[in-house]
């Protein structure tokens, strides 16, 4: 069995004083000293990130770690769009199956607001296929594209959408590190200027700078000294293709679907077990498809269930989603993502969530998802 | 006997008229209006160019005839606006038409009558055999100066022509041509829009050569104005035309279906062949038409071409064509100019 | 610059799509473009099933905001696709254009 021992992220946000891997170096600190682990005793290094390579032509990213942490330990470095760190903590997951007695830091890190807007759309959009950035298909675009035909087919308007952005928001006033700890309304949302038809900057998730760090263990002596851990019951991955155009429906993400199943069997429980998820909210469409594809919700309901509130923080519901604010509120450094959402389950799970607490939290589920769907990472936990 | 075998055109949608322009500049439209004789002008969209456009008539040429593209070994591409200085947009329309690789391609430039010029070289290729077609393709995404005579006037066209020696709508009886050197309007490497020495374009340049165009050709087939159903001559506005016109002999009614400058303006190098299709919706068989291009450097092309039977099956609707358009106002045309 | 290789391997498919008729299968509008696409925004972006079943993405032009729903018949039309630096190769492709 794996645990999580540890989980450090550094805010998100516009954080003009720092570079990418200065936050990698915060999160490293931040993650070493609340486990209590010496970076001697790190045994691999596992390293999410997506633009580096194309915003700031910096590649070998596994060297670089080596010199912050002063090690000769294996780095790897994964990429999959958006769910490069979910990818990093699965891929972490499975060296830790295959290796005993062993502890591994797994980092999620980007750097976005160094560069114009534009730059980092079109660095973006490399997580889309070659035909549809020649479209001039934005991220954006793709989400538009998907939100405009569940809107049609469902018989929803832009305004059921708006409902994950005004509870991301309020959660995202009961987290010290998000982006963005301002209430919106749902009137803020249909206000907002157009990105792509039918979203809106309120719909979307900012570009953000962040850091967020895990350690993850094996190592039975070690874990048994730990103020706090969770068990890691199931990482999985799913990939689809690449295309939007080529997916079997553009109402579902069907990776999600996939990598739904295959967790929730690896981990032996239902999904009514879930009190808390970290979902996978890009754009507000994106929360609303997740909550169907991962089997919360029946296909086509989501739009009317989101306006019941009940996975709002405080509603008394079952499942509480996104308490970290989501990417929408809490910020999207793209790398950064799939960890900060394992570590905010984490922290439900070992009750250090602060006024964001969901009660008696015990099992908790993490989404991450690349592209408009082209991979999907689910990481169940339990207390 | 060589020919024309089938022809397309291309309009823009979108137009701008002349208040609009006028309105800016803090000039009286009716004044504008009336000196130049165009109500409004055919813009191209941003993304569109001589090339896009020269596909469109070209495609439309092509789509009423069984021709085998691999016959077609002559592709010649006239405008002022050409996509690059250096890179022969010959060969990207051919490619895109499918016209496969053993074949001559040029492009050519003689300001508003390169691809008049390009018909007499490429008759002369059919006529000795080394090609059974050739396509010209005349297409001008027009630039002019903002707040000069030109931005009234420049426009976007372009018209396409097949070339050939079977199954001809219009016999090429005769040309002639016409040149010499006279700076009347030019536009140097590099810079964006065309100068021009003003009245100098008119008497000596304009009407000098299509005069001595039009009398030499005339002379040579001993045929006068009179025996033509229609005449067409270069319009770079909509006076200019009439009064050449009117100096050679022919009558206002053999011109005026010709005018497209006064609602399209002046495509340059689609000028006069947009002129030539206008005609071609109402012409009858056995019509004798007269052509005369010019081009400012100077030149001026002159064509004698007769109507055969086959312009019944392949003629194409023009007047209800290009009334499906759209007005712009000024700053979405210097958008679509890329002037801003 | 884009790559004139890439520009160039890019034509040999566009030509096989050019002046084909389909319907809109999926549309947004793009409001915040990349770099390349400024000139454009906003600018429509639909995902086209050709009669032969066959999917292509393209801009919609010469449109009113009416055109812009799922079923609509286009063609496909050759326009240039994205700014050419002032020096690079132009980048032509495929778009699309209502039917009446």
């Amino acid at each position: 069995m794996n645990y999580i021992t540890g989980y450090y992220t550094t805010k998100f946000g516009e954080l003009w004083d720092k570079s990418l891997f200065d936050l990698v170096e915060e999160a490293i600190n931040g993650v070493l000293k609340s486990t209590n682990l010496e970076r001697k005793k790190i045994d691999a290094v596992f390293f999410g990130n997506m633009l580096a390579g194309v915003l700031g032509n910096n590649l070998h990213s596994t060297s670089k770690l080596s010199e912050i942490l002063d090690v000769n330990i294996p780095v790897f470095r994964t990429e999959a769009a958006c769910a490069s760190g979910g990818t990093a903590f699965n891929l972490a997951k499975t060296y830790l199956d295959a290796n005993s007695n062993k502890n591994v830091l797994v980092i999620g890190a980007e750097k976005m607001t160094d560069y114009s807007p534009e730059e980092v759309i079109t660095a973006l959009s490399a997580a889309a296929s070659g035909e549809e950035q020649e479209a001039g298909l934005t991220f954006s675009g793709l989400y538009a594209m998907m939100a405009n035909f569940y809107l049609e087919k469902y018989h929803y308007t832009e305004k059921n959408l708006a409902y994950v952005s005004v509870k991301n928001h309020y959660h995202g006033t009961l987290n010290d590190k998000a982006h963005f700890r301002r209430k919106i309304s749902i009137d803020d949302v249909l206000e907002s200027a157009y990105v792509s038809y039918p979203l809106k900057v309120l719909d979307s998730s900012p570009i953000s700078d962040g850091a967020s760090a895990i350690i993850m263990s094996n190592n039975l002596n070690f874990i048994k000294k730990q103020d706090y851990s969770a068990s890691v019951l199931a990482s999985e991955i799913a990939t689809d293709t690449i295309s939007l155009k080529s997916r079997k429906n553009i109402d579902e993400i069907l990776a999600t679907k996939i990598v739904s199943d295959k967790a929730f069997k690896m981990a032996k429980i239902k999904r009514s077990d879930i009190n808390v998820a970290e979902l996978h909210d890009c754009f507000s469409i994106a929360e609303i498809l997740a909550m169907e594809d991962l089997g919360f919700w029946k296909k086509g309901e989501g739009g009317q269930k989101i306006m019941e509130e009940s996975t709002t923080y405080g509603n008394g519901g079952n499942l509480i989603v996104n308490t970290s604010g989501g990417l929408k509120a809490s910020g999207h450094p793209v790398g950064a993502t799939g960890i900060k959402q394992i570590g905010e389950i984490f922290l439900q799970l070992t009750g250090q969530a602060n006024n964001r607490q969901v009660k008696n939290a015990k099992y908790g589920l993490a989404h991450n998802v690349g592209g408009s769907g082209g991979t999907a990472v689910v990481t169940i936990l339990s207390s | 006997m060589v020919g024309i075998v089938s022809y397309g055109f291309y309009v823009p949608k979108y137009r701008i008229r002349t208040e609009e322009i006028a309105n800016v500049w803090g000039k009286n439209p009716e004044d504008v209006k009336k000196s130049l004789l165009i109500t409004e002008k055919a813009i191209a969209g941003v993304d569109e160019d001589s090339l896009t456009m020269a596909f469109e008539s070209a495609s439309s040429a092509l789509s009423d005839v069984k021709v085998d593209r691999n016959k077609i070994k002559v592709v010649l591409f006239g405008s002022e606006t050409h996509p690059y200085a250096v890179n022969p947009a010959s060969t990207i329309l051919a490619e895109f038409l499918g016209i496969e690789k053993n074949y001559l391609a040029y492009d050519t430039e003689f300001a508003c009558k390169a691809a008049t010029g390009a018909i007499i070289s490429a008759q002369a290729l059919i006529k000795s055999s080394y090609s059974d077609y050739a396509l010209i393709s005349g297409s001008d995404k027009g630039m002019g100066k903002t707040h000069d005579t030109l931005e009234y006037t420049a426009s976007s066209g372009s018209v396409s022509l097949l070339l050939g020696k079977d199954d001809l709508i219009l016999e090429l009886l005769d040309f002639e041509s016409f040149s010499s050197d006279t700076p009347d309007f030019w536009r140097r490497e590099g810079i964006r829009y065309p100068s021009h020495g003003g009245r100098f374009s008119g008497k000596p340049s304009y009407f000098y050569h299509i005069e001595e165009s039009s009398k030499s050709l005339l002379k040579k087939t001993g045929l006068k104005p009179e025996d033509f159903a229609y005449g067409v001559f270069h319009m770079p506005n909509g006076k200019f035309p009439v009064q050449v016109a009117k100096s050679l002999g022919f009558s206002f009614g053999q011109i005026k279906d010709s005018l497209t400058v006064n609602y399209l303006g002046n495509s340059y190098t689609a000028s006069a062949l947009m002129g030539l299709t206008a005609v071609l919706e109402k012409a009858k068989t056995g019509d004798l038409i007269f052509m005369c291009s010019y081009g400012s450097g100077a030149g001026s092309d002159s064509f004698v071409l007769k109507v055969t039977k086959n312009l019944d099956k392949r003629r194409k609707q023009f007047l209800k064509t290009v009334e499906n358009k759209k007005y712009i106002n000024y700053p979405t045309y210097l958008k679509f100019m890329e002037m801003i | 610059m884009i790559s004139p290789v890439k520009i160039w391997r890019r034509q040999k498919d566009i030509r096989k799509i050019l002046g084909k008729k389909g319907k809109i299968f999926l549309w947004t509008k793009i409001f915040t473009p990349g770099t390349g696409f400024k000139k454009y925004a906003p600018y429509p972006v639909v995902l086209v099933e050709l009669e032969n079943n066959e999917k292509v993405y393209g801009q919609l032009v010469d449109h009113e905001e009416k055109d812009l729903k799922i079923g609509k018949k286009l063609i496909s039309v050759l326009r240039k696709v994205r700014t050419a630096s002032v020096d690079g190769v132009i980048a032509y492709g495929i778009k699309f254009r209502p039917l009446k």
